[in-house]
């Protein structure tokens, strides 16, 4: 019998160790959300309770897949991680973004389109925290320069940013952590995402043309500033950028073809930051390996244990009936309720671990539904997969929602307190929260015309 | 000798949290020493009671003038003329506390000599605030009153001392 299998056949009962599980892991997700506790120091305690506590046993939490951490997420993570460190201080992003700002001839609105097309494209492809930890300095210091208010910029990057994650594989966790579970490759989120991911960002750059179009305004004299800059100055080691850009292609091949190649976007991954690490002729990968965000890895590794306990006393199972029996079985009625439900979720609490707990749920609501099949046959059923999408949509763009819906928006909030220019909560939501409703709009219309209507 | 035989008297060269940076800029430039202005380039902060909460050198002033989002990544060829002028205004009236630094290094009045140049090094300062028995501030011992004390030690074989 295969570990999944055995999963699904798990016997089912309210006792002792259900509850002891359901309570660790509710009061791990009301501390989380509560902010009292750092999210990492919560999942990796919640986790280590869940082995102690013998819930989950320490090979089930290593070793199999249906319950415990989920390495190919991991190692993807990282693998990118380490890529964009050896490639940050090359200054390749200092110089796309200069070169972004001049392409606009120094006009704020011109500037403010350019700056949230290269975000969504940067965070398609890395990921959206680092995208906007690059932009930001840059944006500021343009924002300074036109002597013009920082804050519509930088809330259109981090809402441009949450967007364009959402077109591809690696572009957003959620989506990594989807792919993962579903085994769905970056092809199939190229074909399935971003059409829609584009059609959404042409929506936001006419709202960012309605709504700021006549307030940006600045001098000629200060246009003069931006064009004045010599963005080729921002490369600081030419031969560096040259093996990052080679190795980053590399792996970009290597996504689009990981599906055929029979390659897991995590074996793409570590293999490009191996090779550069190598390139880079580095004998002090020390640096490099310590800037992984690694209380961001643990989280993740904290969460899969905590999912993985709750996955076998069955609450997820029991979740999952009580889905069902709430849709009836209704899948078109199901993909809009886990895409309208994942994004004011996602814009309230955290979106990785509510994809955590949705991704085993709706593995299990699947084995109800198609009893007879297992592995890929039930993971990529046909009628299954606009629900993935559904997930993936909802997730994404619900973190566009609040302030604290998506990491991009708490850096930029961040960023624009230390620069003096305080983004209430409530300013954020006056943006992000008709976005957040327009795109998922918009996406729920998109998945029920190409999924239910055109059969595509 | 002491670090109470060379440091300087803090007499009402110090700045209170409260001062703008206007102000402290103003009050650090008039200090006098023996019969001139020589100006200073770091000071004490003190509370209304007197006791050492934090200090201020021109480098936190030019870390306060310089914007955050510099320290973050190499922007330093893209600014323009006029910069720093126009960041200096913004920053004029923040007060004192918002800049200070607050782990101040200090010593006491009856440190040795050598404390005093072991700290000095070690945390590459300019200047270590003196404290009495009931810890208030009562001098600031400078590189050069440390440099004066070697060069004593060198150049005069009368004027040795325990050092």
């Amino acid at each position: 019998m295969t570990h999944e299998a055995a999963a699904a056949s798990q016997p089912f009962v309210m006792n002792t160790t259900f509850w002891t599980a359901t309570t660790i892991f509710i009061l791990a997700y009301v501390v989380i959300v509560s902010e009292k506790v750092h999210k990492t120091v919560v999942a990796v305690f919640a986790a280590s309770l869940m082995l102690v506590l013998k819930i989950l046993s320490q090979y089930e939490a290593f070793h199999v897949e249906e319950l415990g951490v989920d390495w190919n997420v991991i190692f993807l993570l990282i693998g990118m991680m380490i890529i964009i460190n050896l490639m940050r201080p090359t200054g390749f992003f200092e110089y796309i973004a200069i070169k972004s700002a001049k392409a606009g001839k120094g006009d704020p609105m011109k500037i403010m389109i350019i700056f949230a097309i290269v975000t969504a494209l940067l965070s398609a492809l890395l990921d959206n925290v680092t995208t906007v930890l690059l932009l930001a300095p840059v944006t500021l210091l343009i924002a300074d320069a036109l002597e013009v208010d920082p804050i519509p910029f930088l809330i259109v990057e981090a809402i441009a940013s949450n967007i364009g994650g959402t077109a591809t594989l690696i572009g957003d966790p959620p989506n990594i952590m989807i792919a993962s579970k579903a085994k769905l490759n970056f092809m199939d989120f190229i074909y399935n995402l971003t059409p829609i991911v584009i059609i959404l960002m042409v929506v936001l750059l006419f709202i960012i043309k309605i709504v700021f179009g006549r307030k940006l305004k600045t001098r000629e004299e200060l246009k003069q500033r931006i064009m004045q800059m010599k963005e080729k100055e921002a490369i600081k080691d030419p031969l560096m950028l040259k093996k990052s850009l080679f190795v980053l292609g590399l792996v970009l091949i290597g996504f689009v073809f990981h599906g055929t190649l029979h390659l897991q976007p995590a074996t793409v991954a570590l293999f490009g930051a191996g090779l550069l690490l190598l390139l880079s002729g580095t004998h002090e990968p020390h640096h490099y390996l310590a800037e992984v965000e690694w209380p961001t890895i643990f989280f993740f590794i904290g969460l899969f244990i905590l999912v993985g306990g709750v996955v076998k006393v069955g609450l997820i199972k029991w979740m999952s009936l009580k889905m069902l029996a709430l849709t009836q079985g209704n899948l078109f009625a199901t993909s809009m309720i886990v895409m309208w439900f994942s994004a004011i979720a996602s814009a309230i609490v955290d979106n990785i671990p509510y994809v955590a707990t949705m991704n085993p749920l709706i593995i299990d609501m699947a084995k109800q539904m198609w009893p007879q099949e297992t592995g890929l046959a039930l993971l990529r059923h046909t009628d299954l997969m606009p629900i993935w999408w559904s997930l993936a949509l909802g997730a994404c763009l619900g973190g566009n929602g609040s302030p604290i819906g998506a990491s991009a928006n708490v850096i930029v909030v961040g960023m624009a307190e230390k620069a003096g220019k305080k983004i209430s909560f409530m300013r954020f939501v006056a943006y992000g929260f008709p976005i957040m409703l327009l795109t998922v709009f918009i996406s729920m219309i998109y998945v029920w015309l190409r999924y239910y209507v055109l059969n595509l | 000798m002491k670090a109470k035989d060379i440091m300087e008297q803090v007499k009402d060269y110090y700045l209170s949290p409260d001062d703008t940076i206007r102000n402290a800029v103003n009050k650090m430039r008039v200090v006098k020493r023996d019969d001139g202005i020589v100006g200073l380039k770091g000071m004490i902060v003190l509370d209304s009671e007197g006791n050492l909460i934090g200090m201020v050198s021109v480098k936190d002033i030019l870390k306060a003038i310089i914007p955050f989002y510099m320290t973050m990544t190499e922007l330093g060829e893209f600014t323009w003329e006029g910069m720093l002028a126009e960041m200096t205004k913004k920053v004029a009236d923040r007060k004192v506390e918002e800049i200070m630094m607050k782990d101040v290094i200090t010593v006491s009045v009856d440190a040795p000599l050598m404390e005093c140049a072991d700290l000095i090094v070690k945390h590459n300062l300019q200047r270590v605030p003196v404290l009495n028995k009931e810890n208030k501030a009562v001098g600031i011992i400078y590189v050069r009153d440390l440099y004066n004390a070697i060069v004593k030690v060198l150049l005069d074989d009368k004027e040795v001392h325990n050092l």
